[in-house]
């Protein structure tokens, strides 16, 4: 019996699959995956660029100047001190601002230097150093920071979610409002493995799409680094891990995201309801009683995310509530969590898809 | 294992608007007919049969499988309904592949028994057309094809000879009448009664969601006790019998054929008017045949339902 199950779960997947990657109405899913991508590729190309500019100011210095000598500026240093550190600035813009008492004005110069690749900006006032800002052209701690609040702000919460929206929510009903479901209602087929071959054909297709994606991501955000030190961010910075582990999330959220949309479509006629209440819920997570914050698939997703986004100072306590971690669940516990709501899920659409009916005209 | 196919005291219900009500149906082997104007329940009735609906009262089985097991049902039961869809992208031969795929066929035995059945409805030349393109005859036989595929033993039709061509319909009740033969169930519903008339072992009239007669239809005529028969009497004398005819008890009403060269005689007592006959026509009239002018599908309903919405 299992033997043929699974060949009816083989047959459902492969006219699943066919609908579910061509179909002109699901173009939408493929430009949210394509965002985050896009994104990385303009902070790569934008990086790219800035290290050419620091290299062309680095060849026009007047010193061949190291990280440590940038470093060595400190305020209220005069014109002569730091020329006498990092020789004569390539790139100087002046300009001047009235004084407190508006009879003067106060004089100042902006030098630039880089060793190649950091840039160093001082700010001189009445020839004295009143500003130092040294700008890192590798932040790799910055940019783990900036990978990980696209991946949970952007990619998991709206991307995937949307994604998953629009895939599993049309298994059943995209195909009541084409009136073709009776096709399959009309072959020798339980109609659990019905749900159970749409389901994994609904998971392949937004793995496909959402790993393929994640993936792309990882290549366009490591695409600006040099070679050696992307070496060390992947093989001794954790970088491959955090990417392995982005991909995990990944597919738990499609299954997890995908469960509940499954069984929306089957219990909801207009989907912008469920989609809202679910939404609302997801967002809502942080505020809601520990006992509720366990069916929910963020609460899972969130604890099995590799970077912490810390939290910026004089952020709004709501908001700072949103963005922490302040409910960390241990990694078994999250997997097997998001694992019991996807079952929880799938099991109500279970007891749904048998008491579906082809009634068309009502819907 | 029950060989009939049973409603039992079924009902069903869109919200308050009545699909079927207090059906009671046993249906044997052969070709039934579901004879009904648009609206009366027909589909509804498929549709419970085969489990896409599920009654609101009643219970269902088709020879002992109940409705809600499609994993079984559909081992013996093909469908062609009359829902004009398919899944997008796919040919007529991928259509009826797919759906024995779904059976659990494999795949090299999933293409021969696809390529069978739409070789027997006529459509091997377009088996690899995508079926958007086919024309509405075309989607009916490839439907007919899919209902086919699994040879199965009871075969449901919702209008199976809509949007065929003459030569077309004639070969598709020739392949009903051969299934009835080989020991089939083979259910047809129609508005279009000289259609079933000639098909049809017995018929289900259905009206407003209510069975109003089932059988077969000489002994549905039979019962309808409201309505005198017609009898056709063909003869070389119809004035002279007509005259004699006239002045018998059993008769009601005496007519010239149009070709005058019979009488269509409306009697409340066929067998009492059969014995006066005998005696009138050993006076020398001679009668070439005696039969039953009303015990069509058409009659019938016309006596049962009225004619309003039949299609001739």
């Amino acid at each position: 019996m299992k033997s043929l199950w699974w060949a009816q779960v083989k047959a459902v997947i492969r006219l699943e699959i066919k609908k579910t990657f061509l179909a002109r109405r699901g173009l939408w899913i493929y430009f949210l995956a394509a965002l985050p991508i896009l994104l990385f590729a303009g902070y790569a190309i934008l990086g790219a660029s800035q290290h050419r500019r620091s290299a062309r100011i680095a060849g026009h210095g007047e010193k061949s100047l190291t990280y440590q000598d940038l470093l060595a500026v400190r305020p209220d240093m005069t014109k002569a001190e730091v020329g006498a550190i990092l020789g004569r600035s390539p790139l100087i813009s002046r300009w001047s601002e009235p004084r407190k008492d508006g009879k003067e004005f106060i004089a100042h110069e902006d030098w630039q230097y880089s060793d190649g690749q950091n840039r160093l900006y001082l700010d001189f006032a009445d020839g004295r150093v009143v500003s130092i800002h040294l700008e890192e052209a590798y932040n790799l701690s910055d940019d783990a920071t900036l990978f990980a609040g696209v991946f949970q702000f952007f990619f998991l919460r709206l991307a995937v979610f949307f994604g998953c929206l629009g895939i599993f929510m049309n298994l059943f009903r995209g195909e009541i409002l084409d009136r073709s479901l009776h096709f399959y209602f009309l072959a020798p087929i339980r109609r659990e493995v019905l749900m159970a071959g749409k389901f994994v054909a609904g998971l392949l297709a937004t793995c496909a799409i959402f790993v393929a994606s994640e993936v792309l991501q990882n290549v366009a955000f490591l695409g600006h680094l040099p070679p050696g030190l992307r070496d060390h961010y992947l093989y001794q910075n954790h970088g491959l891990e955090h990417a392995a582990v982005y991909v995990l999330v990944t597919v738990l959220a499609c299954l997890g995201y995908g469960a509940f949309f499954l069984v929306a479509g089957m219990l909801f006629r207009n989907p912008i309801l469920p989609t809202a209440g679910i939404l609302i819920w997801e967002a809502a997570n942080p505020f809601l009683p520990s006992v509720l914050k366990h069916f929910s698939v963020i609460y899972y997703l969130k604890a099995l995310c590799p970077v912490d986004i810390p939290v910026p100072p004089n952020t709004p306590p709501l908001m700072a509530l949103l963005i922490s971690n302040s409910d960390p669940v241990s990694l078994p516990l999250a997997l097997l969590g998001i694992l019991i709501v996807a079952s929880l899920a799938l099991y109500v659409s279970s007891l749904q898809v048998r008491r579906m009916e082809i009634n068309y005209t009502t819907e | 294992m029950n060989d009939r196919i049973i409603f039992e005291d079924v009902s069903k219900f869109y919200g308050e608007i009545l699909g079927v009500n207090r059906v009671n149906l046993s249906i044997p082997p052969g070709i039934t007919a579901l004879v009904g104007p648009n609206g009366s329940g027909k589909t509804t009735l498929m549709n419970l049969m085969t489990g896409l609906i599920r009654p609101t009262q009643g219970r269902i089985e088709v020879l002992g499988y109940r409705t809600d097991d499609p994993e079984n049902l559909f081992k013996i039961v093909g469908y062609s309904t009359q829902f004009d869809a398919f899944p997008k992208g796919l040919t007529g031969f991928q259509f009826v592949a797919s759906y024995l795929r779904l059976s659990g066929t494999d795949a090299a035995g999933a293409r021969q028994l696809a390529l069978q059945a739409i070789e027997r409805v006529g459509l091997a030349e377009a088996a690899h057309r995508n079926v958007a393109a086919y024309s509405k005859g075309m989607r009916q036989r490839i439907r007919l094809a899919q209902a086919l595929a699994h040879d199965p033993k009871v075969l449901v039709l919702d209008e199976p000879l809509n949007g065929l061509d003459p030569l077309a319909r004639s070969e598709m009740i020739a392949m009903f009448r051969y299934a009835a033969a080989q020991g089939c169930y083979v259910i047809i519903s129609s508005h279009i009664l000289h259609e079933v008339d000639v098909i049809s072992d017995q018929v289900i009239l259905i009206s407003n969601g209510y069975i109003v007669a089932e059988g077969a239809i000489q002994s549905v005529r039979s019962e309808i006790r409201d309505h005198p028969t017609q009898i056709l009497i063909r003869c070389d004398r119809p004035r002279e019998l007509a005259a004699k005819v006239v002045g018998s008890d059993n008769t009601m009403e005496v007519s010239f054929h149009t070709d005058e060269r019979g009488l269509l005689v409306k009697t409340r007592d066929a067998d009492k008017f059969y014995l006066a006959l005998n005696e009138i026509a050993s006076n020398g009239i001679q009668i070439e045949s005696v039969a039953p002018a009303d015990d069509d599908v058409l009659s019938v309903y016309e006596y049962l339902i009225g004619n309003d919405e039949v299609v001739r």
